[in-house]
């Protein structure tokens, strides 16, 4: 018989046993929409993510204080008393490295600011005026840092936006006098609503100059430096310029640790490369168990159809065309649930990106054509052995099997 | 030469530990155009013989040459071919595909008969099934499904389906056996009407009445063809 011909036979055996026929497909359906959505679920994260540190510009270095052995990891914990920057050492690697943009020493510490009755519990950040630049920090009203305000170390604060909300409301702050910590600033400008970035949300801090910042917190530590190099080519002979400065200044030991965007991206690339194929496993078993219903409605199927089997080997039926016939209804089953479940997950996954479109999960289109053939396949595999029980049936016991 | 040759044909089955010889050294010869009963009560190994005949199953020794072939030494796909191409099966319950319409069922075998035969496409199928049918008076009941058709009905569905690919020998196994005196009269003057066309009928049955109505009736028991008739 022509396969199209067992191809409409097997739909057609399909539609004669409606309930079942869904039944079995249900497991094709929800381990190919289980594939597709976890993957989006994985991919999205990582979109995500990624997205969120290209918005800091990839050129960005870090140095932080203390040394871990391990590459590519996230630096050593904050508090790490070992290693100790300064702001010399900021001031020479600003007069020594041509292949960065911007260099600013940071200075990080937990405070309150106040202003008449109102106060609020805000993060602090000690910078030059170049950080500006490094975080590409935008200002909405008044001016950042200046280099002249940092060198003085003036006691000017320039403020996040929903400080600016809490404490003075729709009025200007400009010019006005907060107390941050006790001691007080000079207010001279307000930071466009910016949301996270880094891992702090800019809108609920305050930026002080760096020496005003020490002062504040009484020390002559920095917490680390933040640098942007000129361009993308030139962020590894940057960091190994930064690197032989800061060396020769600290003795020649490296009591320094230096991230980079690239290889913060490849560390968090690993972590969610690792979800996505854990996610991937996961899916993989709910298309076994999918399969493996496939196999049993196959076998109760052959059992129940032995004497159309012993009918049809009468007429002129070769085993082959039996196995043909029991394999392809499999993958008919198989394959059919398999499209149902890619329009399910697309539907879910565009009906969740419409409704909240920061919630992008939308698959990524080169998922489709593998589970599409993951379906496949699994009918495949999974009818061949019922097929071959069928195949294999004697004609005269099938003809007699009441 | 005859079209069915059975030479030293032997059928043992094995029940548990006890052998039990279905066919003892069987020999009988058919030629073209008979019209033959085989008759016998349960047990006497009519039914074991038919098996045979029409290639459902083999010996366990002897050989049996069929259109002047040996069969006994062909492989599962060229006995398909021969059931496919040379015989035509009617059986006591029919075996109707239970799903399937009148015309359906009566496409089925030339369906497999399209992979040897390139001239069989859809349309040549379906006009054929529809003569086939209309042959046995069945014009008007082409889409029916089996259940939807009284018994005679089914069993003349049954014949336009063993007919189709103009078989040399048509093998009717109890073909009454479910059917009335009345409809079992119409099959019989339907089988001998198509032995008038030129095909081989074979008709395996208990019933002596249905016997008489061929010209040799070949009597079985125990295993061994003990008597025959021809009238």
């Amino acid at each position: 018989m022509m396969l199209k011909k067992i191809f409409i036979n097997s739909f057609e055996a399909l539609v004669e046993n409606k309930l079942r026929s869904m039944l079995t497909m249900l497991g094709m359906i929800i381990g190919v929409a289980a594939v597709i959505l976890l993957v989006s679920v994985g991919t999205g994260a990582k979109r995500y993510i990624t997205a969120e540190f290209e918005s800091l510009g990839t050129n960005i270095i870090i140095i932080q204080p203390g040394k871990t052995d391990k590459k590519s990891s996230m630096g050593p914990p904050i508090s790490s008393s070992k290693g100790k920057i300064t702001l010399s050492d900021v001031d020479a690697i600003m007069r020594s490295s041509q292949l960065l943009s911007a260099v600013s020493g940071v200075m990080y510490g937990a405070g309150t600011v106040k202003y008449d009755i109102s106060a609020s519990n805000i993060y602090i950040m000690g910078s030059n005026d170049q950080l500006q630049k490094v975080f590409n920090i935008n200002i909405i009203e008044g001016n950042y840092i200046s280099k002249e305000d940092d060198d003085a170390g003036r006691r000017v604060v320039v403020i996040g936006w929903n400080v600016k909300e809490n404490l003075f409301g729709k009025d200007s702050p400009i010019g006005k006098l907060v107390k941050i910590n006790e001691s007080e600033h000079r207010v001279i400008g307000v930071i466009k609503p910016t949301g996270d970035k880094l891992g702090f949300n800019v809108d609920e801090m305050i930026f002080i100059p760096n020496k005003s910042a020490l002062r504040l917190f009484n020390t002559d530590k920095l917490f680390g430096i933040r640098a942007a190099a000129k361009s993308r080519a030139s962020l590894d002979d940057a960091v190994a310029d930064i690197t032989e400065i800061l060396k020769e200044r600290h003795n020649g030991e490296e009591d320094f640790t230096i991230i980079t965007q690239v290889t913060m991206m490849d560390s968090m690339n690993t972590i969610l490369n690792m979800l996505t194929y854990a996610l991937g496993a996961i899916a993989f078993i709910s298309m076994l168990v999918g399969g493996i219903g496939i196999m049993n409605i196959m076998l109760v199927s052959v059992t129940e159809r032995t004497r159309e089997i012993g009918i049809r080997r009468a007429v002129g039926a070769r085993q082959s065309d039996i196995l043909k016939q029991f394999i392809i209804e499999a993958v008919v089953i198989s394959v059919s649930g398999g499209l149902i479940g890619i329009l399910i997950s697309l539907f879910i996954t565009y009906a969740l990106f419409f409704a909240f479109p920061g919630f992008d999960m939308r698959p990524p289109f080169w998922i489709i054509p593998p589970s599409f053939l993951l379906s496949f396949f699994t009918g495949l595999i999974f009818g061949v052995w019922p097929a071959r029980k069928a195949a294999r049936i004697q004609t005269i016991d099938a003809l007699r099997y009441e | 030469m005859a079209l069915i040759d059975l030479r030293n044909i032997n059928k043992v089955f094995m029940m548990g530990d006890e052998k039990i010889q279905a066919l003892n050294d069987v020999s009988v010869q058919i030629n073209e155009g008979e019209l033959t009963s085989i008759v016998g009560t349960s047990g006497s190994g009519k039914s074991t013989l038919m098996n045979i005949l029409g290639l459902l199953d083999l010996p366990s020794s002897g050989d049996y040459f069929l259109d002047g072939t040996n069969t006994t030494s062909m492989n599962d796909d060229a006995l398909s071919l021969y059931r496919n191409q040379k015989i035509g099966f009617i059986f006591q319950s029919f075996h109707l595909l239970p799903k399937a319409s009148a015309l359906k069922n009566v496409e089925m075998p030339m369906q497999y008969a399209s992979a040897y035969n390139k001239d069989l496409t859809d349309e040549v199928i379906r006009k054929l099934a529809l003569e086939s049918l209309e042959k046995v008076g069945l014009a008007d009941r082409v889409h029916h499904l089996p259940n939807e058709l009284s018994g005679g009905q089914r069993q003349r569905v049954a014949v336009a389906r063993a007919l189709v690919n103009k078989p040399k020998i048509l093998l009717a196994d109890e073909p009454t056996g479910a059917l009335d005196s009345k409809t079992s009269e119409e099959i019989l003057r339907l089988f001998q009407d198509l032995n008038k066309q030129g095909v081989t009928v074979i008709i395996v049955t208990h019933d002596n009445h249905v016997a008489q109505s061929c010209r040799r009736i070949l009597r079985m028991s125990d295993g061994v063809i003990k008597s025959e008739e021809h009238l």
